[in-house]
C-alpha cells in the first residue's frame, strides 16, 4: 500500500508492517481472539530497515513508556489535557459505549461523540452509508436524541471515565448552537465542545457556517461567550480557501481547530435509476480523502497559532506521522475504526515506540517537521498551486 | 461481541454464484443464536474499507465451525470467494438480536426468499434440536437457484416455489403461506424487501382470518412490551430479518436504520436484524 517509510519501529514490525502483509494467511495457526493484528503472519523485514533493538542507533535503549504523549488542546483557556494525541472522530464512535469490550476506551486520547442538536433528530432516509473507492459515503443526517437526553443518559457514564469526552455540537442557527452549549456547560463528564459547523445556517439562507468566514467567526464568538468549556471548531474541506475561515474562528476565541469534516459527494444506485443515498448527498471519508485533509491541515497550521487536530483517512502510524509533520498536534481516527476498532489504541503504542526509537522524549518532536521553515508570505500562492 | 480470527476450512460454490464457507471460530460457534450475524473484514490489500455483514448460516459448538452462505454481488463478496483453506480473516460477532421462539410454539413456519435462506437456516437447526416441527417455504427465480435439500436437516418439511415454475409451485413463495398460517404457531422470514412486506400484510390479517386467541394471552395479559424487547418479538406471529447497508455494525454510526411504526429509527445492527413484523413501518414514514 505505502511505499514510503520514515520511521521504522518494532511496532512497524508487528503491526504497521502488516499493512502490506495480507490479513489472510496461507499458513495455519492457532485461532485467537483479540486484536487481529496479533494473529497476522510474521512479516518479513525489508532490506535496509532497522529492527527495534538491532544494532546501535538513536533509539538504542529507548523506552516507549517514558515518551511523553500528553497534549493540551486548549492551552490558552483552562486547558484540555489529553493522555495522548489519538482521538476517535465524531459519528464513528457513537457515545463511546457501543464497542463494548472490543475497545478499551481508557486508552484513547479523547472521544468525540455523535453530533448533538437541541432537539432530537430522526436523521435521513436510508440507505445512509455505502462504500466508495478507498472510502465511504455517509448521510446520517445528524440523527441524535437531543442535548438533554445526551446529558441525562451519557454524561454520568463519561464522568466515571478518565478519557475526556468532547461533545460534537450541531445546529441550524447561532441561537441553536448557543443553547446546546449552555446546556452542556458545567455538566460533569463533559470535557469540551467540538463545534460541527458544516450545517446549513437557516438564518443565512441555508449556507453552511463552515464555508463563510463571517458566519464561522460569529458562531464561534457566540459559543465562546456562552461557555468556559474547551472549544474546538471543526473545519469543512468543501471550501475554496480554508485559511480566512480558520483565521476568523481562531480570532473569535476557539481553543483549537479540528480538520476536516467529510467531503461532499454522491453515489449512484446499482440500477442507475437514482442516487444511492436516501438523502442523495453524503460525506466522503476514509483513506481517499487523506491528501485533501492533509493539505487543509498544512494550510491552516500556517495561519493560526492555536492547536490543530488532523482528521481524514488515518489507517496507520504513517498517516498519524504525516499529520503531525504538517503541524497537527493530535489526530482523530474515524472511518478506519469500522474496519479495525482496535486501531486507535494500537496507534498510541506505535506512536510512543516511534518517538522512542527516534530518540525523542516527546512525540511533539514529530510536529511541524514538514512545514515551510518561514511562514509562507500571505501571497496568492495558495491559489496558484491549486489546479 | 468479540473480534475473532476465523480460519477458512472449506469454501464451495453450492449454486451458481452462491458460496458456502466454513470457518473455524470456536468463540463464535458457541453462544451465537439464529438471526445473529458477523461483520467480516476483507484483507488490507483488498482495497475494501468497510466490513461486510453475513448471517450465521450454521454453527457447530462441538467442532467450533461456523458457516456463512452468500451470493457474489459486488467487490466484497467476490473478494471472499478467493479465500483458500487456511486463510484467516477477522470477524466481529456475534452481532444483533436473534429470533425469539416462544417456548410453547410447536410449529414453526420459515419463509426464505433467495439468499434469505442464509438468514433462517440456523433457526431450522435450533428448532429441530428443540423438538419443534419446521416447514421451510423457499422461493427463487428458477430451479437453478433452489437451495439443495441435502443441506437441510431431514426433519424439515421443504416446500419450493419458483417464479418461472421450473420447480415446485409456479409463483411467489408468499402464495404458499396461507396454506400454513393456521398450522404455524410462529413464522420467521428473511428475503427481499417486497417479500417481507407482503408477509407482514398477511400476518397482520391472520388473526382476523383465523379468529385465534393472541399468543401469550395467559402470561401477562394486557401488559405492553416495549418495542424491540425480546418479549415483543417472541409474542409476534411473524419475525423478519432485515437488511441495511452498514458501517460499524455495533450501533455506533446510525448508518443502518429502518423506520419503526413508533416513528423512531431502529438500528438493524443493534435493535435488529430481527424485528417483529409489526414493529416495522413498511411504507417508510420519514
Ligand atoms: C444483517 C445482515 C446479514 C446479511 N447476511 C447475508 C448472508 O447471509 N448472505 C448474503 O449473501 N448476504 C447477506 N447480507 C447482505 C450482504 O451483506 C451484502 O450482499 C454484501 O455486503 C455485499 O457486499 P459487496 O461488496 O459484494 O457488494 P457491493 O454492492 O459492492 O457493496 C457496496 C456496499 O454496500 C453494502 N451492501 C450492498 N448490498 C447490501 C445488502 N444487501 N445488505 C447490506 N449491505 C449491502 C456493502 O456492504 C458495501 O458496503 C446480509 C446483510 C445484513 C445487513
Ligand atoms: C458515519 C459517519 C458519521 C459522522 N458523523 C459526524 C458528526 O455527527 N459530526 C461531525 O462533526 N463529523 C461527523 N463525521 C465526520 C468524521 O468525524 C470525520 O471528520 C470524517 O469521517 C473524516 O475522518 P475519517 O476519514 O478518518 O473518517 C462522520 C463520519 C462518518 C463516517
Ligand atoms: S451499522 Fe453502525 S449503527 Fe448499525
Amino acid at each position: 500500500m505505502k511505499a514510503k517509510r520514515r520511521v521504522v519501529t518494532s511496532a512497524d514490525r508487528t503491526t504497521a508492517r502488516s499493512k502490506r502483509t495480507p490479513t489472510v494467511r496461507r499458513q495455519k495457526s492457532a485461532i485467537v481472539s483479540g486484536s487481529p493484528a496479533a494473529t497476522r503472519a510474521a512479516p518479513v523485514t525489508p532490506p535496509g530497515s532497522r529492527r527495534a533493538g538491532d544494532g546501535p542507533g538513536p533509539g538504542l535503549g529507548a523506552d516507549a513508556s517514558a515518551v511523553d504523549l500528553t497534549v493540551d488542546l486548549a492551552p490558552a483557556h483552562g486547558g484540555l489535557r489529553l493522555a495522548n494525541p489519538i482521538l476517535v472522530a465524531s459519528g464513528t464512535f457513537g457515545y463511546g459505549i457501543e464497542y463494548g469490550d472490543v475497545v478499551d476506551v481508557a486508552r484513547l486520547g479523547a472521544i468525540c461523540c455523535k453530533g448533538t442538536t437541541l432537539k432530537p433528530r430522526i436523521g435521513n432516509v436510508p440507505p445512509r452509508v455505502t462504500e466508495t473507492p478507498g472510502g465511504m459515503l455517509n448521510s446520517i443526517g445528524l440523527q441524535n436524541p437531543g442535548v438533554d437526553a445526551v446529558v441525562e443518559k451519557y454524561a454520568p457514564l463519561w464522568q466515571a471515565w478518565r478519557t475526556p469526552v468532547l461533545v460534537n455540537v450541531a445546529g441550524e442557527s447561532i441561537a441553536d448552537y448557543v443553547e446546546v452549549v449552555r446546556r452542556l456547560d458545567g455538566v460533569p463528564g463533559i470535557a469540551g465542545i467540538e463545534l460541527n459547523i458544516s450545517c446549513p445556517n437557516v438564518g443565512k439562507g441555508g449556507i453552511q457556517f463552515a464555508i463563510d468566514a463571517d458566519a464561522a467567526g460569529a458562531v464561534t464568538a457566540a459559543v465562546r461567550r456562552a461557555t468556559d468549556l474547551p472549544l474546538l471548531v471543526k473545519l469543512s474541506p468543501n471550501v475554496a480557501d480554508v485559511r480566512p475561515i480558520a483565521r476568523a474562528i481562531a480570532d473569535a476565541g476557539a481553543d483549537a481547530l479540528t480538520a476536516v469534516n467529510t467531503l461532499s459527494g454522491i453515489a449512484v444506485a446499482v440500477d442507475r435509476r437514482r442516487p444511492l443515498l436516501g438523502n442523495v448527498f453524503g460525506g466522503v471519508s476514509g483513506p481517499a480523502i487523506k491528501p485533501i485533509a492533509l493539505r487543509v491541515v498544512y494550510e491552516v497550521c500556517q495561519v493560526v497559532d492555536i492547536p490543530v487536530v488532523g482528521i481524514g483517512g488515518i489507517t496507520s502510524l504513517d498517516d498519524v506521522l504525516d499529520y503531525l509533520a504538517v503541524g497537527a498536534v493530535a489526530v482523530q481516527v474515524g472511518t478506519a475504526v469500522f474496519a479495525d476498532p482496535t486501531l486507535p489504541a494500537r496507534l498510541v503504542d506505535e506512536l510512543a515506540l516511534a518517538a522512542a526509537h527516534a530518540g525523542h522524549s516527546s512525540y511533539r518532536s514529530f510536529i511541524g517537521t514538514a512545514l515551510p521553515r518561514k511562514p509562507a508570505a500571505g501571497s496568492a500562492k495558495g491559489v496558484e498551486y491549486r489546479p | 461481541m468479540r473480534l475473532v480470527a476465523a480460519e477458512l476450512v472449506d469454501s464451495r460454490e453450492i449454486l451458481p454464484g452462491q458460496w458456502l464457507q466454513s470457518f473455524h471460530a470456536p468463540a463464535l460457534a458457541s453462544g451465537s443464536r439464529a438471526g445473529q450475524f458477523v461483520h467480516v473484514r476483507a484483507g488490507d490489500w483488498s482495497g475494501l474499507i468497510l466490513r461486510r455483514p453475513f448471517s450465521f448460516n450454521t454453527v457447530d459448538a462441538a467442532t467450533g465451525i461456523i458457516t456463512i452462505h452468500f451470493r457474489t454481488v459486488g467487490r466484497g463478496t467476490d473478494w471472499f470467494t478467493r479465500l483458500r483453506a487456511g486463510d484467516t480473516i477477522d470477524m466481529l460477532g456475534p452481532l444483533g438480536r436473534p429470533f425469539e421462539v416462544d417456548s410453547r410454539s410447536r410449529h414453526l413456519l420459515l419463509v426464505a426468499g433467495g439468499l434469505g435462506i442464509a438468514g433462517v437456516r440456523m433457526l431450522a437447526d435450533e428448532a429441530v434440536r428443540d423438538g419443534r416441527q419446521v416447514v421451510l417455504l423457499f422461493g427463487a427465480a428458477n430451479a437453478r437457484d433452489v437451495y439443495p435439500s441435502s443441506l437441510l436437516p431431514d426433519e424439515v418439511e421443504y416446500v419450493v416455489a419458483t417464479d418461472d415454475g421450473s420447480l415446485g409451485h409456479h409463483g411467489f413463495v408468499t402464495e404458499l403461506v396461507p396454506a400454513y398460517e393456521a398450522w404455524a404457531d410462529q413464522a420467521f422470514a428473511c428475503g427481499p424487501g417486497p417479500m417481507l412486506r407482503a408477509l407482514a400484510t398477511l400476518a397482520a390479517g391472520r388473526r382476523g382470518r383465523l379468529g385465534v386467541a393472541r399468543l401469550g394471552r395467559k402470561r401477562g395479559a394486557g401488559k405492553v412490551d416495549p418495542p424491540g424487547s425480546p418479549h415483543a418479538r417472541r409474542k409476534a406471529f411473524l419475525q423478519v430479518s432485515m437488511e441495511q447497508n452498514m458501517g460499524c455494525a455495533v450501533g455506533a454510526c446510525l448508518g443502518c436504520v429502518v423506520m419503526s411504526t413508533g416513528g423512531t429509527p431502529q438500528r438493524v445492527c443493534r435493535e435488529g436484524p430481527v424485528f417483529a413484523s409489526e414493529e416495522i413501518a413498511w411504507e417508510a414514514g420519514w
